[in-house]
């Protein structure tokens, strides 16, 4: 059972129950903020094979989305929820979920709405050079990566040395180059938890990237992400009624 | 050690009088992010005046993320090889934390100690190092517990207390005699006090003598998996860091024209100990996350002497999963 846990400083931390006697660690407070949906990736999670989850929203649509791209076939999985009247719901069938998470569908918070809208009026040369100067500052600690329960490839571009699609060492044009091509894997595949923005070292908002993505296709496709378990993703999936005004 | 005093008020004047000096002088700055970072300033109203710990450590002055150790250009008469050791600046570090300073100790054990590192070595003869004790810790902070403290004279050139209007001087090396030259007349002398009241009051999370004792026999222990579970293999901790040096090498450039460098690595990324066979010693992140803190708290004592965690707290406060070092150490040594 993956949930959160209390520690000595003030944010939980994430918790891993392998018994009955383990159980009472766990809480749900609002505070708990992270998305553990990233854990189902890791190798002792899967090996379990059977694995409940404590999950917040955005957890639960990382959930969907990744049964969505057939991820979590082989893991039997419940997940639990605390909803807002602070009733412990459990899922163990994605239907079931699938019509908690369209009922419950966030909204893009204030913060991040507002920081979309400063970056969409920007001109095309302010909007270099405000992530040009933004990038600068990441040392390529891969944390942003680390977080994203969408990252889950077995190995990344960045880690290819044969051929070397971009560099290793951190300096402004290779950090744009590996943002770039993050947000370009993770268009209409992240689900906007946000987490990479909020645990980055250097406070870059590498969110709004993606976030933006989102907005595009949403826009285009009408596909929103983390929606339901069955749909796919825009981008691999073809459908007779999509849009094409952008080929010209 | 000499001790000075100086007025609180006189403290831009001295800090201008070395810009003025042509040195580079790195300082805390509170960036749009909220976050605190150590960049060259102008001016001492430029600086972040209220914070606890910058998010980076300073050692990227002496031991940049990314170091240039030569680049080659082929031409008619061969190959001209050239390096960058000429332009390294005289620098500043102005307010890092004791336990920051005190961490320049054991970076220069690590890279001076049998074959020098050029690049470090001068880089580090350049570098004057000017802390700030601190009045303030947060819950992430646990310098007492590696048996630092907030008032520690390690490892700078020179510590400034403040102490009501006035700043005490600890003045701990030639650099920082030389530093305060040109400002003489700011500065007078006084006797002696202790700075305890001055002080944030931090108790120890754990005795280093016991640490230092179990974790000998800790290499085995089951808690290991446990602590280290919610690791997600990133590098935030090993580069916000003011002791983690492991470094990666990298040849960028063509045949005919490149350079050679030095960038910072993580123990925590998958590939850090990835062998060109394919096979990984350190196969799954338990693995690494214990291989950092057993070099924090063993290794480094065994090969060099020194305990290279100083309690700085950054690991914890960046880390995405809120791991926390101090709590893990105790985990694992109980």
């Amino acid at each position: 059972m993956i949930g959160f846990k209390n520690a000595i400083h003030k944010l939980p931390v994430p918790c891993f129950v392998e018994n009955a006697a383990q159980v009472e660690q766990l809480i749900f407070t609002p505070s708990c903020q992270g998305n553990l949906a990233v854990y189902l990736h890791k190798p002792e999670v899967k090996a379990a094979k059977k694995v409940g989850i404590v999950a917040n929203i955005a957890t639960l649509r990382s959930v969907l989305q990744l049964v969505s791209e057939n991820q979590l076939g082989d893991i039997e999985k419940t997940v639990l929820t605390v909803n807002a009247q602070n009733e412990l719901l459990m899922f163990d069938n994605m239907d079931a979920l699938e019509q908690y998470v369209q009922a419950n569908f966030p909204v893009i918070s204030d913060e991040d709405k507002k920081l979309l809208d400063q970056v969409n009026a920007m001109t095309r040369a302010e909007r270099w050079q405000f992530w040009t100067e933004q990038f600068s500052a990441c040392v390529k600690c891969y944390a942003c990566r680390a977080v994203c329960p969408m990252c889950y490839c077995s190995t990344c571009t960045v880690e290819s040395n044969q051929p070397q699609w971009i560099k290793v060492s951190s300096e402004t044009t290779g950090n744009l180059e590996w943002h770039t091509m993050r947000a370009m894997h993770l268009a209409g595949r992240c689900i906007n938890c946000g987490e990479c923005g909020r645990i980055c070292p250097v406070g870059i908002p590498v969110h709004l990237l993606t976030a933006k993505m989102n907005q595009d296709i949403e826009a285009e496709f009408g596909a929103k992400t983390g929606f339901s378990f069955k749909s796919g993703y825009a981008l691999n999936t073809f459908k007779p009624g999509d849009k094409e005004q952008f080929i010209k | 050690m000499e001790i000075k005093n100086i007025k609180l008020a006189n403290l831009p004047a001295f800090f201008d009088q070395l810009i003025k000096s042509g040195k580079v002088v790195m300082a805390p700055v509170l960036k749009k992010s909220g976050k605190v970072f150590f960049e060259a300033v102008k001016s001492y109203d430029q600086m972040a005046t209220d914070y606890i710990q910058t998010g980076f450590s300073a050692k990227s002055v002496v031991f940049p993320k990314v170091e240039e150790l030569f680049s080659f250009e082929k031409n008619d008469d061969g190959i001209e090889i050239s390096n960058n050791l000429s332009n390294i600046p005289e620098t500043v570090v102005w307010g890092l934390r004791p336990c920051d300073s005190s961490a320049f100790n054991y970076l220069t054990e690590f890279f001076l100690r049998e074959n020098p590192d050029t690049y470090f070595a001068t880089r580090k003869e350049k570098t004057t190092l000017i802390a700030i004790s601190c009045s303030k810790a947060d819950e992430a902070c646990f310098c007492t517990s590696v048996e630092l403290n907030p008032g520690s004279t390690e490892g700078s050139d020179m510590l400034l207390t403040t102490m009501g209007d006035d700043v005490y001087v600890e003045v701990m090396t030639e650099k920082g005699q030389a530093a305060i030259e040109s400002s003489a007349s700011l500065f007078t002398s006084r006797e002696e006090k202790s700075k305890e009241e001055y002080l944030a009051k931090l108790t120890a999370v754990f005795s280093m003598e016991q640490i230092k004792e179990r974790i000998k026999t800790a290499y085995d222990n089951a808690e290991w998996k446990h602590e280290s579970m919610g690791c997600f293999g990133c590098g935030a901790c090993a580069f916000s860091c003011p002791t983690c040096t492991c470094f990666d090498i990298q040849d960028e450039g063509t045949q005919n024209k490149g350079k050679r460098l030095r960038c910072w690595d993580a123990c925590g990324f998958g590939q850090f100990t990835k062998h060109a066979s394919g096979h990984n010693p350190r196969h799954n992140q338990t693995e690494r996350r214990r291989q950092r803190l057993m070099h924090k708290f063993k290794y480094s004592v065994e090969n060099l002497g020194i305990v290279s965690c100083v309690g700085c707290g950054r690991c914890i406060r960046v880390c995405p999963a809120h791991l926390n070092i101090f709590e893990n150490i105790l985990s694992v040594t109980k």
